[in-house]
């Protein structure tokens, strides 16, 4: 096929007009997905651990808050931001910043269920241990109850930032130049090859995920410091001696 | 600002909505049968079989959906010959019994077969591990009493997968509801396009989005309260049985 009007193509789907112009396609993809991915985990930790501290009303008014932005389309998220951030800032704001914003958000509301399942599944016991070594509750979270279950969170954060990836294309509605709009844009340039630029946009994506999927499950789950109970010979995940060697 | 939208924008909207549930009960339909088959493609014997499903999940996961959503709206229309286009975009009656169904614009079609095969992924893998969830030793008692494997299958382990993987599937039919607002960036008037139409022609940023976000939020609550009758439904036929 017709690899050279393709290869011809590949800089500016790769970089945009990068050199003369602003950045753009898969390198801007990849900063948007970095930037929305490391907002929404910030953002993922507070709504979960939130969710762990608090009872009743609290408890329930931030899981109506929490249940909006998993309710509606982040489509819908990106109009709302798009067109909201400006009139309740007052300044004019990027589309690039509404798209990071909406993003964050979404991805910070999944996040908060998969950090508050983390810190339910550490167990009561580990809080009580903590407390009773004259640990704040600060200190227990920080030290004892987020290390290990940051294990168990792991396959969530991997899978939403994945999804956050795919979401970053969305971009493209509101004229922020990432790899689907300029995607789209050459598509209508040539006009005649929308098959073999959409499948090599679909590469590029699809290793974009792939990538992100080994290398952040890699560090998360199994690099990492291991926790200091588990090298002293206990099963961190029960809280029980693990019967040593004979 | 203060005001609410005129009748003629509300219609509109209330037309996008209407597509919008259309697009994403077919989608779920489809996508369920489908996915349900892959599930079995994933668990077939035959090694060959099994890589081209994964390979298709691996595809079809991995890529967002809006490109999907474009490869297929300006790509199949390259591919097919120039007669099946024309076939396609003339509009035809479907007569079922009584019921005349208006032949869907090709938009539609692109939108639906973009969102079915992506959504077959999701639900395929919700269906799978709903049959990894039956414990191994059903498939060996169900093999005691003497059944065949196929009656096995039929009578012992899907209802267990299903009621497994029915919590999850209901999750991916909101994502498909969510998900069908991306077929606005080809150019089907469903729910998102109806709101960023009547926001561009009132200016009533505020209304146009609020109504649309509810319109969503009301759907996605309906599918949660559908999802607690079924289980509940579920649970007193199997304490009744």
């Amino acid at each position: 096929m017709h690899l050279s009007v393709l290869l011809d193509n590949l800089p500016y789907l790769l970089l945009g007009a990068y050199p003369d112009g602003p950045l753009g396609g898969a390198a801007l993809t990849v900063l948007l997905a970095i930037t929305s991915a490391l907002l929404s985990a910030v953002l993922g930790l507070i709504g979960g651990v939130a969710l762990a501290l608090t009872r009743g009303l609290a408890h329930g008014i931030l899981l109506a808050g929490i249940g909006f932005f998993r309710a509606i389309p982040v489509l819908m998220l990106i109009f709302w931001t798009f067109f909201l951030l400006p009139v309740l800032l007052h300044i004019n704001v990027p589309g690039l910043a509404t798209v990071v914003c909406a993003l964050a958000l979404i991805g910070g509301a999944y996040l908060s269920h998969a950090v508050h399942a983390g810190v339910l599944a550490v167990g009561q016991g580990q809080w009580q241990a903590g407390l009773s070594l004259g640990f704040t509750r600060g200190q227990v979270l920080r030290h004892v109850v987020l290390p290990q279950a940051r294990r168990i969170m792991a396959p969530s954060f991997v899978n939403q930032w994945v999804s956050l990836v795919k979401d970053t294309s969305l971009a493209y509605i509101v004229g922020v130049p990432e790899l689907s709009f300029l995607a789209n844009q050459v598509n209508s340039r040539l006009m005649v090859y929308p098959v073999q630029i959409f499948l090599l946009v679909a590469l590029m994506y699809l290793l974009m995920c792939t990538v992100l999927d080994r290398i952040a499950m890699r560090l998360l789950v199994y690099g990492g410091r291991r926790p200091i109970a588990e090298q002293a010979g206990f099963n961190t995940s029960l809280g029980t001696p693990r019967p040593g060697p004979i | 600002m203060n005001s609410w939208l005129a009748p003629r924008y509300l219609a509109w909207l209330w037309q996008g909505f209407g597509i919008t549930l259309g697009l994403a009960a077919t989608v779920a339909i489809a996508a369920t049968a489908l996915g349900f088959g892959l599930a079995l493609l994933r668990n077939a014997r035959s090694r060959q079989i099994q890589w081209i499903a994964s390979g298709y999940v691996l595809v079809f996961r991995n890529s967002p959906l809006l490109v999907q959503l474009m490869f297929w709206y300006f790509g199949v229309a390259t591919l097919l010959p120039e007669a099946a286009m024309t076939w396609l975009n003339t509009p035809h009656i479907l007569a079922l019994g009584g019921l005349t169904l208006h032949w869907p614009s090709f938009e539609f079609i692109a939108g639906w077969l973009g969102l079915t095969c992506y959504s077959t992924t999701f639900i395929g893998e919700e269906f799978r591990s709903g049959l990894r969830g039956v414990p191994a030793g059903q498939y060996h008692a169900a093999a005691a009493l003497g059944l065949r494997p196929l009656a096995a299958f039929r009578y012992v382990i899907l209802p267990q997968a299903v009621r497994i993987s029915m919590p999850p599937l209901f999750g991916q039919y909101m994502n498909i509801v969510k998900n069908s607002s991306l077929t606005m960036a080809i150019g089907l008037a469903e729910l998102s396009y109806a709101s960023r139409q009547v926001d561009t022609e009132t200016f009533k940023t505020f209304q146009a989005f609020g109504a649309a976000t509810l319109l969503y939020i009301l759907t996605i609550a309906l599918i949660e309260a559908a999802l607690v009758v079924f289980q509940r439904s579920g649970a007193r036929m199997s304490h009744r049985s």
